[in-house]
């Protein structure tokens, strides 16, 4: 059909050209020395102004991360990281640190008006209709404000950069910072764990439901510098809170390494819902440039009946590797897992999850949905197993690949152990172009072609939207839409 | 990074790289042939066996697993067995050594010993690739087998059945066969033990089909529950060829049966319909991977698999779609009932897409019988493990009723049912 | 034949009681029907007597030619000649119907204590009982109840019911999705099976049923109790006036 060749030739087309957040800010910085080495780490330890115990726990993490080698196991190719050309900290000058809006410099805020992101909690209280969303706005290597803290305060809830909280809540950060992804884990977290410079701490205690929607917008500005967040959220016996991230960067030619942690602990009857949507810059038409995503986000459900629930909407970055989990300790835990991958451009894709069964009567959902444009590579990666004693487990998996154009790859690799025979495990996979049909009826109707494949990918991601909190919904329906389309929104 | 620093070899590989040494001496064929076994035999001393490190024996740690190789053994005695369909031609195997009573007619036919002296046979003895262990150990030590030829035009009324008797030591064998245009045949590879004592049978067959040719090929191993059987199967499907492999695996210690695929003509069609009937300590891995390289093919798999004991079970299957391959249509399914809670399954199915106008999917499913058929049967006053042993085998079934041959469909059946018995 | 007594059951799974002190009595040779709208706990009380499960009784008892059956399994009441005939008859890929019907009736007659049939003879009977129910025997030959219509899984049933020669036949709105030719002829199986040391209950949500199958005793079951019992009239009089207001004189 002729009118589809040409929106395949079109999606090909479009690249970062449609990257609206590509802009690059000039912001007096304060830098390490590229390099990585013990004197850089206590470079960014004594910047923060961190404890003792905090700099040893990060030197351990990198004596070990010296004897580790990359992993090459994902399906994505690119040229070694020089780990030695990168500045492991940059902090805007004026602005080294979380403060008051008030003293946020001016520039900075312009950015995030720039990109839509609320900042001034008067404006926020002002749009009456909008339901209220506390910010952690993270600028490269740290935290330049956090809104809404005082009210989160009343509830009991924290919520703060995580280099606030290792010098105001020494006690929980100690108990819980590393016992979900251990400084040993991979190549990756244990680089985050010994270089990290900021991200967001969350804390819900018992039985309180948070009285609003958390998170953090991470942006990369600096040239040459690398993002090394790290995210610790807890949910104490019966808490509940949703968190949402969002990411983007400024279009370069260089590649930039984002090397995030994020650990969630659930409780009993605690319940965590995280949710991304990562738009990293994802380099331009000829592959040149774009944000090496190389993340480890993994939830632990500890408590009885705990829920964790991730949903990303992955469109950015040139690499993403990256496997949201689910430890199901706790009995009747249930871990969720809802993703849209969009890659178009050279972009590699290599994103799934692993559910662990180790409780007894515990459940897991996957929902994947892969759409692979343009010369890109999208694999989805998942693991569920049960532990021997892990009665009653149940697994549904549902994992969908759209390829548009035949220059593109998509890939499912699922991992699938069973221990138990009570374990009943489903798991279905397929991939398909969009229909004929469907593209015909729609055309029928007076829709024209670029439109119907945006409404039939939206048809083909719905399950997945549907999981993200009403207000990123639109967001990032806009978002695919974008990556796959250019004007059509 | 291993590669560099010499490996500690374990038992097993001593106990590879000794027969060599031991056996070279005896083993057919010279020149190419030699040099080939040679290179291989290198390999395998340099590599060691594959570890779970090697994503293609994730499951299945080789080298953990195979704890001791025994020794050739010259004077062992085996003896030809009835075949499975009265009828059928028989071409045994006996002890790793090729015994031909009569050449079936209407296909031509030597021993594979004859190839590996006459040195045709060096141009088989190479690795798939890096990970190819079963073709490593095969290619080292292959003695005998059959090189086959079903001429253009063929049709062979009565099955063809390869029948691999040991009884000890181990044994090494390889069948080429090659299936003329328009051929038709249905082909029983069979694999038994007599006798208690373990065995190390590996076994690769190279089935090339010409245009429209159309084979059913069956593999039933049945060997002892203390040996270990490294098998592969290679084909390549020519325009419209149509290739039917059933494989049941009912025995062993250590199973791996590798099934590697390529379409290179259009409208060539594959099914692949696999049991594993898995109790005692067994660990058998069926791995697949097929390349639909070319456009308009199409495929289907379904694997079942019934775990008792103390029984490990994998399957892997890889589905490629070429750049060009359009209009593929490739289907799999992996169904598994694990009895046991001391038994366990894995399952690794993939899917490598490069081209976008394909139909693909794959499902994997454990399970435990349904409660709702179990009820329906007991209320028409079937007790319930009989009720449940019906549905076992009704599980599995489903697969065998889809050979035709009604003959052939009862023969398994009651090799099934018989095994289910003494497991259930 | 049959007696419950102040029967009260729930869903294993939830607790939700369902069945809330009912009492039915039905002689041998007696045709009974359940009727009574959507939810009032007739198809419970079809699985509650075949042994599901899915739910527990937790008061009073249901007593089969004068014993109890709340401790058998299911395969035991059915070998003790209770039969249901579903409403959904459930699709087992991999079961030939020919080798269901054979270990079934086998199995029943071993219970019993009575010799297995020989091939033969379980052939002939299948055949007999087939062709008076217009059984193609083609179907036969497919996996059990796998890829039949809904006029052919009923009819199945039936044909079920008149191999197994049960004493207490249950049939779960055997009439649901069957057009009037396919009504008739199950009707007919069950008029045939209709005998003097036989019982038959009938749940059904139409009184068209009765018209074939003429009831000797109709009873109103709502919210998991008889709420009024009578002879036949009593279901003219349902399919005119609707349940209201017997629900509300009972109420």
């Amino acid at each position: 059909m002729a009118a589809v060749q040409e929106t395949i030739d079109q999606v090909a087309l479009i690249d970062v050209d449609q990257y609206k957040y590509g802009f690059e800010t000039t912001i007096e910085m304060d830098k390490a020395p590229k390099g990585l080495s013990e004197d850089i780490i206590r470079f960014i330890s004594a910047k923060k102004d961190e404890p003792e115990w905090m700099l040893e726990w990060r030197l351990d993490a990198y004596r070990r991360w010296l004897t580790l080698e990359e992993p090459t196991w994902a399906r994505v190719n690119y040229p070694k990281i020089d780990f030695n050309d990168i500045h492991y900290y940059a902090a805007p000058k004026s602005t080294p640190g979380p403060t008051s809006i008030d003293d946020v410099d001016p520039e900075l805020l312009k950015v995030y008006e720039k990109l839509g992101i609320p900042l001034r909690e008067q404006e926020i209280l002002a749009g009456v209709e909008k339901p209220r969303i506390a910010v952690d706005a993270v600028f490269d290597s740290v935290s330049v404000v956090t809104t809404f803290k005082e009210e989160l305060k009343k509830a009991g809830v924290i919520f703060m950069s995580i280099s606030e909280a290792i010098r105001e809540h020494p006690e929980l950060v100690k108990k819980y910072l590393g016992t979900v992804v251990p400084t040993t884990d991979n190549y990756y977290a244990t680089l985050n764990s010994a270089v990290f410079t900021d991200g967001s701490f969350v804390f819900v205690p018992k039985g309180v439901r948070c009285p609003m929607e958390l998170s953090t917008y991470f942006r990369i500005n600096e040239k040459g510098t690398g993002q090394f967040e790290r995210t610790l959220i807890i949910a104490e016996d019966g808490a509940y809170v949703s968190y949402l991230e969002g990411c983007t960067a400024p279009q370069r030619d260089e590649n930039q390494l984002h090397a995030a942690v994020v650990e969630l602990v659930a409780l009993d009857d605690a319940e965590i819902k995280y949710s991304t949507v990562q738009n990293w810059y994802p380099g331009d038409k000829e592959g040149k440039g774009g944000i090496y995503n190389f993340v480890t986000k993994r939830g632990d459900c500890r408590g009885k009946n705990s829920k964790i629930s991730w949903t990303q909407v992955e469109t950015g970055s040139a690499i993403t590797w990256k496997y949201p989990s689910c430890i199901l300790r706790g009995d009747g835990s249930r871990g969720e897992f809802y993703s849209i991958a969009v890659s178009n451009g050279h972009q590699q894709i290599d994103s799934g999850t692993k559910m662990i069964h180790l409780g007894k009567n515990t459940s897991s959902r996957i929902v994947s949905k892969g759409i692979a444009a343009g010369v890109s590579q999208n694999t989805y990666r998942g693991q569920v197993s049960t532990h021997r004693k892990a009665e009653n487990a149940r697994n549904f998996t549902q994992c969908d690949s759209l390829l548009i154009g035949d220059k593109c790859g998509a890939h499912t690799v699922p991992y699938i152990e069973a221990r138990n025979s009570s374990a009943q495990f489903e798991h279905e996979a397929t991939t398909s172009k969009i229909s004929e049909d469907q593209l015909f009826y729609c055309l029928q109707r007076g829709i024209p072609t670029e439109a119907a494949i945006a409404l039939i990918v939206n048809g083909f991601v719905k399950e997945v939207i549907q999981e993200l909190p009403m207000e990123f919904a639109v967001e990032a329906q806009k978002l695919i839409g974008i990556s796959l389309e250019g004007s059509v929104g | 990074m291993n590669m560099q620093t010499a490996i500690t070899m374990t038992a097993a590989e001593t106990a590879l790289v000794d027969a060599y040494t031991a056996m070279i001496g005896e083993l057919p064929g010279e020149g190419a042939v030699l040099s080939a076994r040679d290179a291989l035999l290198a390999d395998l001393k340099r590599q060691g066996l594959p570890t779970r490190r090697v994503e293609a024996w994730h499951y299945t740690d080789l080298r953990a697993l195979l704890r001791a190789v025994p020794a050739h053994d010259p004077s062992a005695f085996a003896q030809r067995v009835e075949p499975l369909v009265a009828g059928s031609s028989v071409l045994s195997v006996l002890n790793g050594k090729a015994d031909v009573k009569t050449a079936p007619a209407g296909i031509n036919l030597r021993s594979y010993a004859e190839s590996l002296v006459e040195g045709v046979a060096a141009a088989d003895l190479i690795e798939r690739d890096t990970d190819d262990a079963i073709g490593r150990i095969n290619g080292s030590f292959v003695r005998d087998g059959f090189e086959i030829e079903v001429p253009e035009g063929t049709v062979l009324e009565q099955p063809l059945e390869l029948q691999l008797v040991q009884s000890a030591g181990q044994s090494h064998s390889r069948f080429p066969v090659t299936f003329g245009a328009n051929s038709r045949a249905t082909v029983i590879e069979r694999h038994l033990s007599v006798g208690d004592a373990a065995s190390l049978v590996t076994v690769v067959s190279d089935l090339i089909l010409d245009d429209s040719a159309e084979i059913t090929w069956i593999i039933l191993q049945q060997q002892g529950a203390s040996d270990s059987h490294l098998a592969q199967v290679n084909f390549d499907l020519g325009a419209n060829a149509k290739l039917r492999l059933f494989i049941i695996n009912a025995g062993g210690k250590l199973v791996r049966q590798e099934i590697h695929g390529v379409t290179t003509g259009e409208g060539a069609d594959f099914q692949l319909r696999g049991i594993n009937l898995l109790g005692g300590d067994t660990h058998t891995d069926v791995t697949f991977t097929l390349g639909h390289d070319v456009p308009n093919t199409t495929s289907k798999e379904v694997i079942r698999n019934v775990l008792f004991d103390r029984a490990k079970g994998v399957f892997q299957g890889q589905i490629r779609v070429a750049p060009d391959a359009q209009k593929t249509d490739a289907k799999m399914a992996c169904n598994t009932l694990l009895l046991s809670d001391d038994a366990d399954f894995s399952a690794k199915p993939e899917l490598e897409i490069f081209a976008d106008d394909v139909q693909c999917g794959h499902g994997a499913t454990v399970i435990d019988i349904n409660p709702t058929h179990l009820y329906y049967l007991r209320a028409r006053g079937i007790p319930e493990n009989k009720a449940r042993a019906m549905l076992v085998n009704a599980f599995v079934d489903e697969i065998v009723e889809e050979l035709e041959d009604e003959g052939l469909i009862e023969t398994l059946e009651t090799i099934i049912s018989a095994w289910l018995e003494k497991h259930a | 034949m049959l007696e419950i007594r102040n029967l009260h059951a729930r869903i294993a799974e939830d607790g939700t009681e369902i069945i809330r002190g009912l009492n039915l009595t039905v002689k041998a040779g007696e045709v009974a029907a359940i009727m009574g709208p959507n939810g009032s706990g007739k198809s419970t009380l079809s699985y509650i007597l075949s042994g599901r499960e899915d739910y527990e009784v937790t008061e009073g008892d249901i007593l089969y030619n004068g014993e109890s059956i709340l401790e058998l399994d299911p395969s035991e009441r059915a070998a003790k000649g209770i039969f249901l005939a579903f409403q959904y008859p459930v699709e087992i890929p991999g079961v030939a119907t020919m080798q269901f019907l054979k270990v079934a009736m086998n199995e029943q007659r071993k219970f019993r204590g009575e010799a297995e049939l020989t091939t033969p003879d379980f052939i002939r009977r299948v055949k007999e009982a087939s062709a008076r129910l217009h059984i193609n025997p083609d179907m036969l030959k497919r996996p059990l109840n796998v890829g039949f219509s809904g006029g052919e899984k009923k009819r199945a049933e039936i044909l079920q019911m008149a191999l197994l020669e049960p004493k207490l036949c249950v049939l779960d709105e055997t009439d649901s999705g069957l057009d009037i030719d396919a009504l008739k002829i199950v009707a007919d199986g069950v008029n045939a099976l209709r005998s003097p040391d036989r019982a038959v209950i009938v749940i059904t949500h139409y009184q068209r049923l009765l018209e074939y199958i003429v009831p000797d005793t109709v009873h109103v079951l709502y919210k998991g109790q008889v709420i009024k019992s009578g002879d036949k009239s009593l279901a003219l009089d349902l399919e005119a006036n609707g349940y209201a207001d017997i629900i509300g004189a009972a109420a």
